[in-house]
């Protein structure tokens, strides 16, 4: 398998030299609207790590979010940020790669934003495999509209709009990422900060579309799977010298839940990424066209 | 005046496009100026269209009222063009037995043709051009050019079969050419060729309303396109992925029409010019997205084209019914600029006007066209097509490393800009409320200011748009203005020069863009004393509503249309003379 991995600084003409920052200056003052306990501080502090030991510039990223709290997190860290639509991250952020593929481009949310208004843009960024990172905050619940069922939720999880119990079972999302071939398919947990930061930077590095599905508690409104629930269940894929080249055992991996969840790099896949096959995206500048380009364009309509 | 009118008719799938773009672009480049209008079933196979095909010595943007020579590929579709037919037309078709009586019809044995000098039936379609070029005077010069260049990438072969059908059609009619035709419209009585315009020879091209859509958007420097097949804007995005490598252009096609907005405005957000193409149906779809345009003030061009709706409607036929729509489009209230170009070449300019207006006033600019402007072919001047893709950005000035506010309010609305990926400093866009910033804020007075702010731009774009004009009047002669928008312009103006042509007192008043409404403008036409009319393809008459709305203007009436069939001159002349007679003008 084509190792992905590639200096992102080669291609970043604002920081040449490598600097690796501290996790502070990535500290921004917007004032933070999480509940005390939320998972997503968790979440925060390994984001913040893994940019700082990556060598990145603040004004090199460009996070694009959707509707949520787990799409606040960008104002709550330095860096560019387009806070869109719900559902409408992934499409947003493929804009932003193409047009300009020299900045970080990460797309962040939670599994409402990710999984259902966003699930026709999930399914195609799987298969276009546009190179950037997609952090989905999953606490399989929807919080900052206080609690109805995701499509995350087990089956039968009573929530405000499942007061008898789901009907449906839960949506797997890393299954269907492994079964498109997805460039990169990890899972982390917000309790683990370090790991998390590993595997995010293993995610950025990857030349492609790396998922990585990050495990949270909601305090205010999923009352199962806590913080403890989940504690008790995961596990490091490390631990048990999982290939992550291999794809058979990738996808059982994937679906693996209940009393042992895994943690770690699932899925990585050989794809070249979009922009790859696609050519030297950038072209040719504007000012650079071809002087005689509307003659030749008038070519077969004269 | 010299002209002529022709009707192709054929099933969907015989090659109809083919026959009138080859045919208009001989006639262009023997000196012609052509209008080709499309009548395009819903289908891929069978059904029945047709090409109206009009070439005259002077400039032309309707069809014209008679057919003159009609060419049915398939003898029974003869029937419905009947009622069509000038006196003297002629009938060319495949078989001549069991046609309607009366007619003078002319045998073409489309089908032997193709397969004894074409090797394969569809080629009964170049036979056809041939016949046509022999039918109306033209000689069969420069073929191999012509299917060359239209056919460059099926291969030399393809060609050749092209060209040997067309010449063996040419034969077929011009052994008899005067006794079957009579109307040898393009030849002077000595029997040389005509020209239109003394002989001389400009440079025209023939090109749709979508082509011209793309180009000048391609011409104003746009970088990224996107869109989601839908008629009748899914030939712009082709044409933008047709010529993608030489114009040094991302092209798009999304998974849906939601995507391709939301990408559109990503890639506009990080600083490319960008333009999202879609109709009807699929412009609703992309509403919340437009909305989202408005909040984060993003600079982006978006093409819309109409048909009959609701819903699905007539995929493939003409309306100008979404209007109001466009104006009112997206959720809570932001300042847009709606541009309703006529033809091909108002449509080159409204592309550059919309990324001037977008980028300038960092704003959505909306182009709206409709299915019979953007599938037509028109003759445009070579001259009238320039690149200008300078950038109109404000930029601001002196800044400390990390102090960009994104939505710095100022007194015009319009906040300097700078994209992402900048040195030091960085961009924040939200669509929620924000602060100058760009964080989220629920402050009361930080969303007085944005609103105040979002909508002090609207009197910049307002007068930065030309005002609307009023053509062929002069002064203090028309009692009765006949206002209209988009494509109905070329319909409009020659039932009004006809009108005037037998002393009666009226003009037509265009409207290139019709929101900002240009009331000023509108109410210093309108004065005192005339009357105003509206003639738009929509039910309820949506342009009257907006006269009424922005001007306190109200209409005497409005001559509509809204079959899915583009007006005629002589539908609109009728109706403006009934109009002209109620208000005693």
């Amino acid at each position: 398998m084509a190792d992905n991995r590639r200096d992102l600084t080669e291609s970043l003409p604002v920081n040449s030299d490598r600097v690796v920052l501290v996790p502070k200056a990535f500290e921004s003052s917007d004032p933070i609207a999480w509940c005390p306990g939320c998972g997503n501080f968790g979440i925060r502090e390994a984001v913040k790590l893994a940019l700082s030991e990556l060598g990145l510039k603040p004004e090199q990223t460009c996070f694009v979010s959707g509707i949520g709290q787990a799409a606040k997190a960008p104002h709550y860290i330095n860096c560019n940020l387009f806070n869109g639509l719900h559902g409408r991250t992934l499409p947003v952020a493929t804009g932003v790669k193409l047009a300009n593929p020299r900045l970080a481009v990460f797309a962040e949310g939670g599994d409402g934003d990710g999984y259902a208004e966003g699930g026709n843009h999930f399914l195609h960024a799987l298969r276009r495999n546009i190179d950037m990172t997609y952090l989905v905050h999953d606490n399989q619940i929807y919080g900052l509209t206080k609690g109805q069922t995701s499509p995350t939720s087990e089956g039968g999880m009573k929530t405000r709009t499942t007061p008898c119990g789901a009907i449906e079972p839960a949506f797997r999302p890393l299954a269907l990422a492994v079964m498109m071939d997805a460039g990169f398919v990890a899972r982390g947990f917000c309790a683990r900060p370090r790991q998390l930061a590993d595997v995010v930077k293993l995610a950025v590095e990857h030349r492609g579309f790396s998922l990585v599905e990050i495990l949270q508690n909601c305090v205010s409104f999923n009352h199962v799977n806590t913080a403890k629930w989940y504690s008790h269940r995961v596990y490091d894929l490390t631990e048990e010298r999982h290939d992550p080249a291999d794809r058979d055992k990738a996808y059982h991996k994937a679906l693996e839940w209940g009393d042992r969840i895994p943690l770690g790099v699932i899925y990585k896949s050989g794809r070249k990424s979009y922009d790859e096959l696609v050519g030297d995206m950038t072209g040719p500048r504007v000012s650079d066209r071809v002087p005689g380009l509307l003659d030749v364009l008038l070519a077969g309509l004269r | 005046m010299s002209e002529v009118n022709l009707v192709i008719a054929g099933r969907a799938g015989q090659g109809l496009q083919v026959i009138s773009r080859t045919l208009g672009r001989m006639l262009v480049r023997t000196g012609h100026h052509v209008f080709i209008s499309q009548d395009v079933m819903s289908r891929i196979r069978g059904g029945h269209s047709f090409a109206r095909v009009r070439a005259s010595t002077k400039p032309v943007a309707a069809d014209g009222d008679k057919t003159q020579v009609l060419v049915a590929l398939d003898p029974s579709l003869v029937a419905r063009h009947v009622p069509d037919l000038a006196e003297d037309a002629v009938v060319v078709t495949e078989a001549t037995d069991d046609l309607p009586e009366g007619l003078n019809a002319v045998r073409l044995p489309l089908a032997d043709l193709a397969r004894e000098h074409g090797e394969d039936p569809v080629m009964a379609n170049a036979a056809a051009v041939g016949a046509v070029l022999a039918l109306v005077g033209l000689e069969p010069d420069g073929l191999d050019e012509m299917f060359g260049s239209q056919f460059a990438h099926k291969g030399s072969d393809v060609v050749k079969r092209n060209v040997a059908a067309a010449e063996a059609g040419f034969r077929a009619i011009s052994e008899d050419r005067v006794r079957c035709c009579p109307h040898q419209l393009l030849r002077t009585e000595d029997g040389r060729q005509k020209t239109g315009d003394a002989g001389r020879k400009p440079d025209r091209v023939l090109i749709s309303g979508a082509e011209a859509l793309a180009l000048g958007a391609i011409a104003a420097g746009v970088r990224v396109v996107t869109g989601y097949p839908m008629s009748p804007a899914t030939p712009i995005v082709e044409y933008c992925f047709r010529h993608a490598r030489q114009a040094g252009l991302i092209v798009e096609q999304t998974e849906d029409e939601v995507s391709a907005a939301n990408l559109a405005i990503g890639a506009a957000f990080a600083g490319a010019r960008a333009m999202v193409c879609t109709a009807g149906g699929g412009f609703c779809l992309m509403n919340e997205a437009l909305s989202l345009d408005g909040m984060t003030e993003v600079p982006l061009v978006w093409c819309v084209g109409m048909r009959p709706g609701p819903a699905t409607g007539m995929a493939t036929r003409t309306a100008q019914a979404d209007v109001l729509f466009s104006i009112y489009a997206g959720h809570g209230e932001f300042p847009r600029a709606v541009l309703t170009p006529a033809d091909a070449s108002q449509s080159f300019r409204a592309a550059r006007d919309a990324f001037r207006i977008a980028e300038r006033y960092q704003t959505p600019a909306i182009i709206l066209f409709d299915q019979f402007m953007a599938d037509a072919l028109w003759t445009v001047d070579r001259d009238e097509l320039t690149m200008d893709g300078r950038r109109e950005r404000r930029e601001p000035e002196e800044l400390k490393p990390y102090s960009y506010r994104r939505y710095e309010a100022t007194a015009s609305g319009v906040s300097p800009l700078l994209f992402p990926g900048t040195p030091e400093q960085l961009v924040y866009a939200d669509s929620d409320e924000h602060t100058e910033e760009g964080h989220i804020t629920e402050s009361r007075a930080m969303r007085i200011l944005m609103v105040n702010k979002r909508d002090s731009k609207l009197a910049g774009i307002r007068q930065d748009l030309e005002a609307a004009k009023v053509e062929d009047m002069a002064e203090g002669e028309a009692e009765v203005l006949a206002f209209c928008f988009g494509s109905a312009r070329g319909v409009v103006a020659e039932a009004v020069t006809r009108l005037r042509g037998e002393g009666r007192k009226v003009a037509m008043v265009h409207l290139k863009h019709v929101w900002p409404f240009p009331a000023d403008a509108v109410s210093g036409l309108v004065g005192d004393g005339r009357k105003v009319v509206t003639v738009e393809q929509n039910y309820s008459g949506q342009l009257a509503q907006l006269l009424l709305q922005e001007c306190g203007l109200r209409a005497a009436g409005t001559v509509r249309r809204y079959d899915g069939r583009p007006f005629t001159v002589a539908e609109v002349e009728a109706g403006l003379r009934e109009l002209m007679g109620a208000t005693s003008g």
